[in-house]
This record gives structure tokens, sequence and C-alpha cells, in this order.
């Protein structure tokens, strides 16, 4: 069986967002530029992935910088680290932190999805050579990094693998951790790809010093209207999803 | 219809000293079996560091090994990766020509460019080039068995005029194939004269589609060889049980445990913004019917699980749809003991193999 990921749920569990319910509304987010880079990362970054779920050989993590300019809460900028792999045959991204430029976002962020969000400033820039997204929490920059050269592609040589966040269900009178599955759908309007650059990455913050960048892979640079949809499976953190995950809807 | 076997050489965790021994000796005793049962071929791929998917990243050592224990076993070299950074062009046409030499004329060679990024990354490959750099390697390859003195500038590779030794045993020169995964590849193998070795379990309506346009194209076909190879190969999972139930439960078994381990495989796609890469190949359908080891109930449509008369229904209706040869996987990881899948290459030759024994067709070419 390939290798499952090591983090020890219950120390963090006290910190996790908490989830009102599972009737989340979806939202349709309209006109969002949405920047990914990719690099591979160090195999020890295992102990940051849930025990229910496999890593990527080679274990790889994304920083996705989006920002929306539409939205129930209005106008945000999200940024996403995430540590991929699998939930069972499925890639999927594990969301380690989560950025959000306003109160309303990270308040709904971790509410209705369970994304780690917390208020900080992202600002997402296009020069003629290259794209720049700066992620910064009380005003220091955490993470500058860069998309170089865009080249066009099509919007369908893009794939953006489906996020899961660990949150707090409630169960009863009790709350407990689950793996929140998040699957935006995607319709493409423009993508362009470069390569990347992390100019600085202050991984102490996020406890996730096995995220940095070993060798870089790619970036894309998307234009698309997506959403984030209502909630259609949650799993078991503890146990492989195979056997852990509970169908919503 | 002719029946082969190919190996990926699945190794399971915990990796002991032992554990990829028994692997390939297993494989190796399957292989003798086989060509003393009347199998036509024996299939070894070109993979590097799939962890436990597929540890046979030298497939030459391995099928010159089949070659030394049997007779009459065609050996199968697919497929090689056709990338510089893998394999340099000099060294495929040297190496195939000893392989073709040592096996008495047995060999068959595929070829293809490699769809993990996994792999494509572990060389320092540029992912947007491999389908031009097999192109290069597959129009040269032949000239290099042939020629007596080839000489080449290529965008990808070049060399001055050499005598590249030894030539292939056989004339004009072995089979050439090309690995078909993402749709579409086996019209980029039907323009260039080479058989589609198709990668993808299942799925009879889609196959026979692809399968009419691929016979349609290659007849307008350029061929990059001597003759033109317009075969069409299928994989497919074996294990043939007496008892169908057993048969059923075992093979869903084994099959399920080797979908979710190719689930594994991070493909360019997934990872790599590429115009190269257009589709991820046979992965979303592993994908689907993969939901782990343990889910028995599922098997994909036209698969060779279960006993001797739901098989032969099977491959019958494959032979149907066009497919002149089907390639089995016998095992994945050692999910079946050894001993059950010796077993169940017996009883598929015995029960099922005679079903097909007349619509048997010649080699296409190469003997």
């Amino acid at each position: 069986m390939p290798l499952f990921g090591q983090l020890d749920v219950q120390p963090i569990a006290s910190r996790l967002a908490q989830l009102t319910d599972l009737d989340t509304p979806a939202w349709t987010l309209a006109g969002a530029e949405i920047l990914q880079l990719a690099w591979e990362v160090a195999d020890e970054s295992l102990d940051l992935l849930p025990r229910a779920m496999h890593p990527a050989v080679p274990p790889y993590a994304t920083l996705l910088v989006a920002a929306y300019p539409e939205s129930p809460a209005g106008p945000f900028n999200l940024a996403l680290l995430r540590l991929m792999g699998r939930a069972g045959a499925h890639p999927r991204g594990y969301v380690i932190a989560a950025v959000a430029s306003t109160p309303d976002s990270v308040h709904a962020l971790r509410r209705q999805w369970g994304f780690p969000a917390e208020l900080g400033g992202i600002t997402l820039r296009r020069y003629h050579d290259q794209v720049t997204a700066v992620v910064s929490r009380d005003s220091e920059p955490l993470i500058e990094a860069a998309l170089i050269n865009p080249e066009p592609i099509s919007g369908g040589d893009v794939q953006y693998i489906h996020s899961v966040t660990l949150a707090r269900l409630p169960e009863g009178d009790r709350s407990a951790p689950h793996l929140i599955q998040v699957d935006p759908h995607y319709t493409f309007r423009k993508a362009e790809r470069g390569r990347l650059k992390v100019r600085r990455f202050e991984t102490a913050v996020w406890n996730a010093k096995t995220l940095a960048p070993l060798a870089p892979i790619a970036a894309s640079i998307t234009t698309c209207d997506t959403d984030l949809p209502q909630i259609r499976f949650v799993m078991d953190a503890e146990v492989p999803v195979v056997k852990g995950t509970r169908k919503i809807r | 219809m002719k029946f082969g076997i190919f190996y990926e050489l699945s190794v399971p965790r915990p990796w002991t000293r032992e554990s990829e021994r028994t692997v390939y000796n297993n494989a190796l005793e399957q292989v003798k079996l086989a060509d003393e049962l009347g199998f036509d071929q024996v299939w070894a791929v070109e993979h590097h560091f799939l962890e436990e998917y597929s540890h046979c990243p030298s497939p030459e050592l391995f099928l010159t090994a089949c070659a030394m224990i049997t007779k009459r076993i065609r050996v199968g070299h697919g497929i090689i990766v056709c990338v510089p950074e893998f394999n340099h062009p000099i060294k495929i046409a040297e190496r195939t020509a000893v392989l073709d030499i040592l096996s008495g004329g047995r060999l068959e060679v595929g070829t293809g460019r490699s769809a993990t990024w996994t792999e494509l990354a572990g060389f320092n490959t540029n992912p947007d080039t491999t389908k031009k750099s097999w192109d290069e390697f597959v129009r040269c390859l032949p000239k290099m068995w042939t020629s007596e003195k080839f000489a080449f500038e290529g965008e990808f590779w070049s060399m001055p005029s050499r005598t590249i030794l030894p030539k292939v045993y056989q004339r004009p020169h072995p089979p050439m194939w090309v690995a078909v995964t993402s749709p579409g590849t086996e019209l980029d193998g039907a323009d260039r004269g080479l058989g589609s070795l198709g990668l993808t379990f299942g799925q009879f309506a889609e196959q026979e589609k692809r399968i009419a346009e691929y016979r349609r194209r290659i007849q307008l076909c350029n061929p990059v060889g001597e003759f033109v190879n317009d075969q069409v190969s299928t994989v497919n999972f074996l294990y043939c049980h007496e008892d169908d139930a057993i048969g059923l439960q075992r093979g869903r078994h084994m099959a399920n445990t080797f979908n979710y381990l190719a689930s594994q495989l991070s493909s360019v796609r997934e990872v790599f913004p590429a115009k190269s890469y257009p589709s991820l190949g046979l992965l979303p359908q592993l994908r689907r019917q993969a939901t782990g080891p343990e889910a028995s109930e599922q098997a994909g449509e036209g698969l060779a699980l279960g006993g001797p008369e739901r098989i032969t229904k099977a491959l019958k209706r494959w032979e149907s749809v066009g497919v002149d040869r089907v390639n089995f996987l016998l095992n994945t990881v050692e999910a079946i003991p050894q001993d059950d899948v010796l077993d169940s290459l017996r009883l598929f030759a015995k029960e099922v193999m005679p079903a097909f024994a007349e619509s048997k067709v010649p080699v296409a070419g190469g003997r």
C-alpha cells in the first residue's frame, strides 16, 4: 500500500476552524484571477499530511493566490498553501494555511468550508514580464513569489486539484476533526504559464519548514469563473479515506 | 487473437532484501510456463521511480533473462521511453539488436514518451518536447537497424556517420509499436505505420470506435519502418479459476489493487500545465475504478476475471471489436499467491485458448 500521512490531529484540534453545519451555501466567484505555483518538497512533509491521505510521489506543494472581485462577502483575495497528496485514488491538496484579505471572507471561509483562514494582506500584481504575489500578516511579508515570463496556454492545459481542509464538525454536543472536500468548478477565460520564483517563504510561521521549495515545477495564472460549492464529501482524518468517507450530497 | 503477458513488476512495501528478487523470480517462472502453454508474447515496461507500482527500469535485462529460459514466446520491450534524457537512440538501437539476436529474432519494440511528472522531472525532461523527441526517435530506429552507415542531425540528437552494430536478427527489422494511453496517440501510431499497444483497460464501445479510426488511418500511413504493423493490442487482467465466483473475487482484488496504485502516480497534467499532455490518459478511468484494494464489487467491462466461460465471452467480445492481441497483467504487488497465478495460467491455456486457436493471424512481419 502507498504511504500514509503522519499528522497527529489531536494536538491541533482545538485550533481548527469550526464549521457551523454542512449546509454551506454555494458561492459564485465570477472573474477570478488565480495564480498557482507548484514546487517539489521534502519527503519529511509527510508529517504535515493527515493519516487519511497518501502523499504525492514526489511530494509537492502549491501556493494558490486568488483575487475574487465579486463574492457574497464582497471582493477579497485569498492565498492557500497546500500540500498535495491523494485522498484514496484522487489527487487532493491538503490546505496547510490560508490567508484572506477581509474579515468577512475569513469568517465565512472558516465557518462554511473549514479553511484555516487568517486575516492578512495579499497582493497580486501583473507586470509585462512577471506576475507577482505577496502574502503578509501583521504587515510582515510571509511569502513573495512570482510567475516569470508568462506565455499563453489554453485553459484546458491547466488542472486545478480540489482542496481538502481539516476542520471541526459538529457531532451532537461535541465537535470532531474531519477532512472537508472543497471542489470548485472552473470556466477558463484566459490562461498563461511560466517559471516560478519564490523570493521569500517564512515557513516557520505555519510550522511548515518541510514545504520549503526543493525543485520548482511550474506556475500558471488564469482568469476564470469559479465557485466555492456546497460540501459534497467529508472524511475521517484518521483512517484511509476509502473507509472513512461520508457523502453529504 | 493472440495472447501475451505483461509486467510492471510491482513490489509491495515493506521492501526487503528479498522482496524485489521474489517478484522478479516469480515473473520469470510465469514467463517460462507461459511459453510452454503457448502464450505468444511477454512485455515488460520501462518505468522509473514509481514506488510499488513498477520496479522495472531495465526491461531489456529482464527480457534477456526471459529469452534465455524460453523457446518461442516473443519478447516485447515496451515501452522504451523515447526521450533523450532517458535513453540515447544509439543505445536503444544497439541494445534492441542484441536482444533480438539473443532471443533468436523474437523481439517486439514498443515506443512511448512517459506520462508521469515523477519520471519526467526525475530525468530533468521538458514535458513540452517529448512528443517531438518520440517522433524523431521512431523515424531513426528502423534506419539505424537496417542501414550499414547511419548519420543524423535532428532537434534532439545528432551523430556523424557510423556503423551501428550489431544489426537486428529479424529481417527487415522487429515490429514496432506505440504505447497508447491518451486518446489520439493511436492515430499518431497509425500515421507512422506503428502497431497500437493499448494500455487502457476495458470500455468496449470507446475502444471499438478508436480501433476503427486507427484501421482507417493506417491505410493512409507513411511508415517509419520497412513494413507496416497494423496490429491492435490491448491490456487486460487475467485471473482464471474453475469457480467463477472465486475467480472474480480474487481477480477484482488484484485489479483494484493495481488501479489504486496507478492512481497514486502523478501525471504530467496534474502537476505541470502542458500543451503536449492534453489528457490524463488512463488515469481518470483507473481513478474511477479504484476506490481502494478492498473495492471488490468493482470490475471494469471486459476484464478477463472469473471462470473460463466468462473470460472466453469477454475475450470474444474484444475480438469482435477488432483487437488482435491481448496482453494480461497476472498479478500486482503479489496480491495473488504465485501458485494461484500459475494455476490460472494453466487453466486459461486449457479452457480458454482453444476457443481462439483458429482465429490466429500471422505476426505482422518481422519473422
